[in-house]
């Protein structure tokens, strides 16, 4: 589904954001990609969302590459980020029906849906409000809804629990369960170690640019959790 | 006062960053950008002092140099006042970075401070620029004694106060008006039009020939000074040598400040809180929905986003808006009459080309429009829509926005009674004209682009961007002068000027399709 390869990013003075990453993510994965502020998750997100060019390696969806038909590849997949600035002009449902629009989601399966997780996320009597009304947890919700109404294979999300109450954060779970168990996979950072221990099947833990470990959850954490995990590696690197 | 200085350069520094793209740190420092600025002053100025020469030659020969301050003064106030009535909402109030900086351990006072001495420094910016060259052309007119220069250069300081109150007073209040209302941006567009025409119009009252001006000298004194009381104080002191009047001009704009400052500090909060809440009704049950093509979405997003910002449409859309006026008006006013005379009028007929392009160069609404994505860009990177359409939907909106001027050269068609040929023959360059600016807007802010603007006034009036579409745009007006004298008629001139709109319409295409799509993925 995604096979990132050598990817790395460069930024002034040869600073290396990210450092010759490679991972792979399958159909059923949900997984939850780790590191501390400033490590380079979103940054490895939004180069395989295609929003960011990266300086070498490759990021291949469905063995499409990013970098030759971004177009085919964005066709495929969701990008949330963990701040979704949407447009503050339009109602939610104006924008929700221009991102159908832009994936070509067919008019009946577009309202089916959009009714589906509107009511799911508590947000269709808001849909008729301009976005700049919204609080940023309903800006989080109105965004998931745009990410699931075009029925995308990857999911990338930027820390897709902040800012959601508790009741859709379980909706959010539910959902990604289920993309996931009808062949979709879900690519996600976050900084709520237990949820990431919870939801994912795999984990990569990213540490100033360098993948420090991944693999299944199960590997990854052995014996321990994966908060013991994560200080671990984080203090082996400052010692 | 240390918090107040410290809170006003680092806001002064980020509204002059916008400007002069400090801080965007790329592989090169982008000199050209300082130089860009820099010319464009030196020929704001060279402007102001030809026309403040001229205007004063004519003047000295039929005795009444002594206007020229009062009129360059006003002149000044008023496109200060006009400027600065679409600059309230976004600068005093309204503005992104409100929550933060009235939830810092400051006065609501130093806030209010601040944002009032940012206004005032762009202004007086403007107000020096016009208003320095008039001194040099006066004096050299005049040869005043030194009072006078001393006077003037002080009187600078404190010409745009009184605009800038009034302005903010006025712009508060459609402001106000137009948040009660749900297409709060639709009533704040044609309120501020409104404005705009009542202010042009007025200028029509004072306009005239120089004969006219000397023969009803004392009028139009008194008509400038009736519309505009501080013009009288401002010339009894400058060309009088009144002190008495220099001081009273400078308490009465200092008083004005401070009762508009005053006012402004009981109301701030509630207006700004009025102003950034926006109605949510939350009873929305859903019915059929529209779809569209994706280009077509695209189009409506660009639409609904330049028509949801009152400053966009204003700084963008007047030109197009006042020549279709004034080619409707064109209809049924005497033309000979009010332009003073057959020469006028064979002058106008025989440079329409020139009048459409330039006011075509003034509609672009492209120079602002990847700035416009701010915050939100990721949305559009991140979506499967190839870079090209994006920008044929930012185009689109651009020629929608010009789209009025082909009706104006049929008005103007049937006023100046023109050849079939010739009306033709302006469509086409109207067309194209329109076409270049939209292509040449959109490459500059590719190449300029602001995401980090606080309020949209920044990204489409004092970005970068602009400043340099605008400024290099008029070298496109200009150069039809090149065909006007190289070609023997109007029509070869046209011709030739068309043939040269449709090169470079192709060569912009070209870039936009190299050079603009690499940097478009490199944003």
């Amino acid at each position: 589904m995604l096979k990132i390869t050598n990817f790395s990013k460069c930024y002034q003075k040869g600073i290396r954001a990210v450092d010759s990453l490679s991972l792979e993510v399958k159909s059923g994965d949900v997984f939850g990609f780790i590191g501390h502020n400033g490590a380079g998750k979103t940054t490895t997100l939004k180069a395989i969302a295609g929003i960011m060019a990266f300086d070498e390696g490759d990021i291949e969806i469905d063995n499409i590459s990013i970098r030759k038909d971004p177009v085919a590849c964005k066709q495929r997949m969701a990008y949330i980020p963990d701040n979704p600035d949407l447009y503050e002009h339009l109602t939610g449902i104006a924008y929700l029906n221009f991102i159908g629009d832009i994936y070509q989601v067919d008019k009946a399966e577009r309202t089916e849906l959009i009714k589906e997780y509107a009511d799911a996320f508590e947000l269709t009597g808001n849909l008729g409000d301009v976005i700049g009304s919204y609080s940023h947890g309903m800006k989080q919700k109105l965004a998931i809804i745009s990410a699931l109404i075009h029925k995308p294979k990857l999911f990338i999300l930027d820390e897709p629990f902040v800012g959601l109450d508790p009741k859709a954060a379980y909706t959010l779970k539910t959902i990604m369960a289920k993309v996931c168990s009808e062949g979709g996979a879900i690519f996600f950072s976050t900084h709520v170690l237990e949820v990431a221990q919870k939801l994912c099947n795999k984990i990569a833990i990213i540490k100033n640019g360098r993948l420090v470990a991944h693999g299944s959850t199960a590997e990854v954490i052995g014996d321990s959790n994966l908060e013991e995990v994560f200080l671990e590696l984080i203090e082996e690197k400052l010692s | 006062m240390k918090k107040i200085l410290r809170m006003l350069s680092v806001q002064l520094w980020a509204a002059l960053g916008d400007l002069l793209v400090i801080g965007k740190t790329g592989k090169k420092k982008p000199v050209y950008i300082y130089i860009g600025a820099l010319v464009f002053i030196i020929v704001l100025s060279a402007v102001s002092y030809y026309y403040s020469y001229m205007l004063g030659t004519g003047l000295k020969m039929l005795d009444s140099l002594e206007l020229l301050p009062a009129i360059i003064f006003t002149a000044a106030c008023f496109a200060t006042l006009i400027t600065t009535v679409f600059k309230v909402k976004g600068t005093v109030f309204g503005f992104r970075d409100y929550d933060l900086l009235m939830s810092l351990p400051v006065s609501t006072a130093s806030v209010i401070a601040c944002r009032l001495i940012i206004l005032y420094c762009f202004n007086f910016m403007f107000t020096f620029i016009l208003m320095l060259p008039m001194m040099i052309a006066y004096g050299r007119l005049a040869s005043p004694g030194t009072d006078f220069y001393i006077m003037s250069l002080l009187l600078i300081f404190f010409a745009p106060l009184i605009p800038q109150v009034l302005a903010s007073v006025i712009g508060t209040f459609i402001a106000y008006l137009a948040s009660k209302f749900r297409h709060s941006n639709l009533l704040n567009i044609i309120f501020s039009i409104s404005i705009v025409f009542l202010f042009v119009g007025l200028q029509f009252v004072l306009n005239g020939e120089s004969e006219k001006l000397a023969s009803l000298g004392q009028i139009i004194t008194q008509q400038l000074y009736r519309l505009y009381p501080p013009a009288r104080l401002y010339t009894r002191a400058v060309t009088g040598g009144d002190w008495v009047y220099f001081l009273l001009f400078i308490a009465i704009s200092i008083a004005a400040f401070a009762v508009y400052t005053f006012i402004v500090k009981l109301l701030f909060k509630k207006i700004n809180t009025l102003l950034m809440t926006a109605r949510a009704r939350a009873d929305f049950k859903l019915g059929e929905l529209k779809t569209a093509s994706p280009i077509k979405a695209l189009y409506i997003r660009e639409l609904k986003r330049y028509f949801s910002s009152s400053i966009y449409v204003l700084n963008t859309a007047i030109g197009i808006v006042m020549l279709t006026v004034m080619s409707v008006a064109g209809l049924f006013v005497d033309l000979d009459a009010m332009l003073g005379g057959e020469q006028a009028l064979e002058l106008l007929k025989n440079n329409l080309a020139l009048c459409l392009v330039f006011f075509i160069m003034l509609s672009c609404t492209t120079m602002a429009s990847i700035s416009l994505e701010g915050r939100s860009f990721w949305i559009i990177k991140s979506l499967p829509v190839a870079p090209m359409k994006v920008f044929y939907s930012k185009i689109a909106v651009n020629l929608t926005v010009c789209l009025p001027t082909l009706l104006d050269v049929v008005l103007l068609g049937i006023i100046f009674r023109l050849s079939m040929g010739g009306i033709i023959l302006l469509l086409l360059i109207a067309a194209a004209a329109s076409l270049l600016i939209a292509m040449y807007g959109l490459i500059i802010n590719l190449m300029l682009p602001n995401f980090s603007w606080t309020a949209p006034v920044v990204a489409v009036k004092q970005s970068a961007s602009t400043m340099v579409t605008i400024f290099s745009g008029f070298a496109f007006v200009a150069l039809y002068f090149l065909f006007a004298s190289l070609l023997p008629s109007e029509l070869l001139a046209n011709l030739g000027y068309l043939i040269f709109l449709l090169l470079v319409d192709l060569t912009l295409y070209i870039i936009l399709k190299g050079y603009g799509i690499k940097r478009f993925n490199a944003l």
